[in-house]
């Protein structure tokens, strides 16, 4: 019996997205169905202003919350930086981009580099590893597809909405569950020049065939150009790998020569 | 008095003491539970009333079952008594009183055999085997002994051969009642006495709508029931007042679609569950349908619902809160309240729903609606309509409270119609447009209570700021938590139903009608009909119409749900049928080609059922089609 693996969930301040009242982010909550499921131990962190909402991840099976105090301008990464470092986790859980604010997905990258932890991102799945201090990760990938890769631990994961549905909302476990309030680090966010710009849906790229083909032509390039395209090698020798991402970086136009 | 005369009354003495002492270990498992606030005195003055009224008045429904009970009761209870005063000499010695005795155990003998009849040579489905198939033998020992004992003493001794085997028989049978009143079919008798002065809603006899789920304290420790020890006493007594006469289980619609429910089962389990090392083996009566495997072991303090314990997940989320079950029991059982008592637990403490009930309680956690569309889209379906707001103005004399119903584009029809007939009645109504948050019906059947005190506390709220003099709603479950479950929580309100509103607009000629043409069944909402008692108001307005109304076997207050009910359709248990197209048979059965709704639930519900089947046709929209049927210069209200 191997002891409990020590998880920490990344929890955002959510909104709901018809209602706009805060909300908790689901994949965030998926995230701690899929730690609870590996019989982790696990700790929930928020770094914010104060949130009645946050605390609702008490409700969807995680015991304790550590919540980082900050102001409204503060950017959360120098307190999360710092709260991981202490909290010493084998793991760190976050959905794979939040719900209702910035929504950039960008902040589990920021802090694994930071940590300098690998990201897996996108899973779907997580089990034991075969050996100690490893992972087995299901990433799901589009069209339903999934792989799977085995980490190690330490890690930074990403949760796709593939996941497993989340633990239904307990009220009496909300109102058990222990939120520890700590100071978190202040740090303005600098100016970014991010600039707003209204939504414009962009054109689907759609490989073309060659003119005066067969309506059965054309439909099999617009369907298979969006799949990918590229060939599956599985465990090939690192030689043969490197000459296959070479040929296909050529082919794509990426390197020259 | 002859020997064997005065043997029987001591006989019967040392009866009545095993007897007591019996009923006496039962009553102390009860003390496991919760204390109740009982109004004792009040209680035993109504308990003559209460059994021979309303008691009867359910029993009375099986007027086969009314006689047999009266007559194993009365002679059985009557017989013994006297048998008791004969120990007083003066009446012990007139061959008289005896022969009353004798009358009295004649009568209990006739009533045993009835007993008997029933159930052989073949046992009805809905009725327990066991220990019951015992029990007319039991009886007509008792009461044939006693019976023969008595016979003798009126005679002055003269058929002293029978007084004797006689009064063997009558203590064996009796020792054979006595013994097993703890958990045999005579327990129902004190418990059932018992539960009827104690019993949690009181004014259910005094002729009040006693429908209104309690609300629970969220501060409490622990929120729901998870043990026997956590329903209050007075519940326990109810759940050992069961007689195993399974008429609720023939009047459950999860039961008839095959779904793991049967109310009698569950009353059953849950008073098994009440005895330490409890297990559910001895019960002899219908299965839940398609049950799922459970332990089947309990106590007053291990839990009821798991698959380790007695009580299986699905049977508890199989049920649509139709109540019929409630309707239908003689010995007054809340199984309803049990049900959601033991939700409680489940959802709020161990966050243990089904899958699909989980997301829309979160909507309404964070959106309040429970699929998480906009409060706004609300009014959508009233596009091109005049639909007033009621803060665009100082206020209305009727608030129409939309419901779920509204986003539905089959039950936009329904209200479209409705809207229309209050503009052609010249009705003074608003809504409230994205101020009208779920009125949270579905959150507290599914046992959140926290989701619903917060909806129900925001609803109070809004309809403080607004002035109106009553509330219009064609939801019956709306109607049934604004007008029941909301006072409560503070908000009184006066509300009524669209049928009971459209029955007064015709009634006063505010509606010109033209006779219809068709032929009608209605089917009462559950939440209209059972839960608040208005089963008229809808037939006088179909007659109103000139339909040829014809009436489904069952009807009025023992309607059938349509399955819509108590967040069944989310939480989605799966059975043999479904529950609608069952009710649908029913109303395909009466000829008729059009089968009246008055509730958004039983629209959608039998909508969906498949293939040939009468039209599925809200009251409004009858009553718009008979206003447009009129010439139009006839149509304008008289002014």
């Amino acid at each position: 019996m191997r002891e409990p693996m020590n998880v920490a969930v990344l929890l955002s301040a959510g909104h709901h997205p018809v209602s706009g009242r805060a909300c908790p982010v689901p994949v965030e909550m998926q995230a701690i169905g899929l730690g609870n499921a590996l019989g982790a131990e696990m700790t929930g962190l928020h770094a914010g202003p104060a949130s009645e909402t946050i605390a609702d991840a008490l409700g969807h099976g995680l015991a304790r919350l550590v919540h980082l105090k900050i102001g409204e301008a503060d950017d959360p990464l120098a307190s999360l930086i710092a709260a991981l470092g202490t909290e010493k986790s084998a793991l760190v859980l976050a959905g794979r981009v939040g719900q209702g604010g910035e929504d950039s997905g960008l902040l589990p990258y920021a802090l694994a580099r930071a940590l300098g932890l690998p990201v897996v991102p996108d899973a779907s799945a997580l089990r034991e590893g075969p050996e100690p201090s490893t992972l087995l990760v299901e990433q799901a990938l589009p069209r339903g597809a999934r792989r799977r890769l085995m980490v190690r631990l330490p890690a930074l994961v990403t949760v796709h909405p593939a996941a497993p549905a989340p633990l239904p909302f307990a009220y009496a476990a909300r109102r058990r569950g222990v939120v520890e309030e700590r100071a978190g680090i202040a740090s303005p966010r600098g100016e970014r020049a991010i600039e707003e710009r209204a939504y414009r849906p962009r054109p689907k790229l759609i490989a073309k065939s060659a003119a005066g083909a067969s309506a059965a032509e054309r439909l099999k390039a617009a369907t298979e150009a969006a799949s990918g395209g590229g060939r599956v090698l599985v465990d090939p020798p690192p030689e043969e790998a490197a000459r296959e991402i070479l040929a296909h970086l050529r082919d794509i136009g990426v390197l020259r020569g | 008095m002859t020997e064997a005369a005065f043997s029987l009354s001591l006989a019967i003495l040392a009866l009545a003491a095993i007897a007591a002492v019996m009923a006496g270990g039962r009553a102390r498992l009860w003390r496991a539970g919760r204390p109740a606030k009982v109004d004792w005195m009040r209680g035993l003055m109504a308990l003559p009333k209460r059994y021979l009224v309303d008691v009867h008045h359910v029993v009375g429904r099986d007027p086969y079952a009314a006689r047999m009970h009266a007559l194993a009761a009365g002679g059985l209870l009557g017989g013994s008594a006297l048998a008791l005063l004969a120990l007083l000499p003066p009446l012990g010695g007139s061959r008289l009183f005896w022969a009353l005795v004798a009358l009295a155990f004649a009568v209990a003998l006739a009533g045993g055999f009835m007993v008997g009849r029933r159930r052989y040579p073949e046992r009805p489905a809905r009725l327990s085997g066991g220990k019951f198939q015992r029990l007319p033998f039991l009886l007509a020992a008792y009461a044939g002994g006693a019976f023969l004992v008595a016979l003798d003493a009126a005679l002055a001794g003269s058929v002293w051969p029978l007084a004797w085997p006689g009064l063997w028989l009558a203590a064996a049978g009796g020792l054979g009642l006595a013994m097993q009143l703890d958990r045999g079919p005579m327990r129902h008798a004190f418990a059932g006495a018992l539960h009827l002065v104690a019993h949690p809603r009181a004014a259910r006899f005094e002729g009040r709508r006693e429908t209104a789920l309690a609300p629970l304290n969220l501060e409490a420790p622990r929120l729901g029931v998870a043990t026997p020890a956590d329903f209050a006493w007075n519940r326990l007594a109810g759940f050992d007042a069961c007689i195993q006469c399974g008429r609720c289980e023939v009047a459950c619609p999860a039961f008839a679609a095959g779904q793991p429910l049967n109310p009698k089962r569950l009353i059953q389990d849950l008073a098994t569950s009440m005895v330490p090392g409890a297990t559910n083996v001895a019960y002899a009566g219908s299965p839940y349908p398609h049950a799922r495997e459970v332990a089947g072991i309990g106590g007053p303090d291990l839990p009821i619902v798991g698959a380790g314990a007695m009580i299986h997940p699905d049977t508890l989320w199989s049920c649509t809160t139709c109540r019929a079950c409630v309707e239908e029991c003689p010995m007054m059982i809340e199984h309803v309240d049990a049900i959601v008592a033991l939700r409680r637990f489940q959802t709020l403490e161990l966050g243990a729903l089904p899958e699909k009930a989980a997301a829309p309680l979160a909507e309404l956690r964070y959106a309040d609606e429970p699929q998480g569309r906009p409060l706004a889209a609300r009014t959508d379906f009233a596009a091109g309509l005049d639909l007033p707001l009621i803060s665009a103005r100082a206020g209305a004399e009727v608030l129409l409270w939309l419901g779920e119903g509204a986003y539905d584009l089959r039950y936009g029809r329904t209200l479209r119609a409705l809207v229309r007939l209050l503009h052609l009645a010249g009705v003074d109504f608003a809504v409230l447009g994205e101020e009208e948050r779920d009125c949270g019906d579905i959150a507290r059947r599914l046992g959140d209570e926290a989701t619903f005190q917060r909806l129900a506390r925001a609803n109070i709220a809004t309809l403080a700021r607004h002035s109106f003099r009553r509330i219009l709603t064609p939801d019956p479950h709306a109607l049934h938590v604004l007008r029941n479950e909301y006072p409560a929580l503070g908000g009184i309100y006066e509300v009524v139903h669209h049928s009971a509103f459209l029955d007064e607009l015709v009634a006063e000629g505010r509606l010109g009608v033209a006779p219809l043409k068709a032929s009608v069944t209605y089917h009462d909402p559950c939440y209209l009909g059972r839960y608040n008692g208005e089963i008229d108001a809808p037939r006088r307005l179909l007659d109103r119409l000139g339909l040829a109304r014809l009436e489904m076997e069952r009807s009025g207050r023992r309607s059938m749900c349509c399955g819509g009910g108590g967040g069944a359709p989310l939480s989605d248990i799966e059975g043999e049928r479904r529950i609608p197209d069952i009710r649908m048979d029913q109303a395909a059965q009466t000829g008729a080609g059009i089968v009246a709704v008055a509730c958004p639930q039983c629209t959608a519900m039998l909508e969906g059922v498949t293939g040939t089947r009468p039209e599925v046709r809200d009251i409004a929209e009858l009553v718009l089609e008979a206003v447009e049927a009129m010439p139009a210069r006839a149509r304008e209200p008289a002014t």
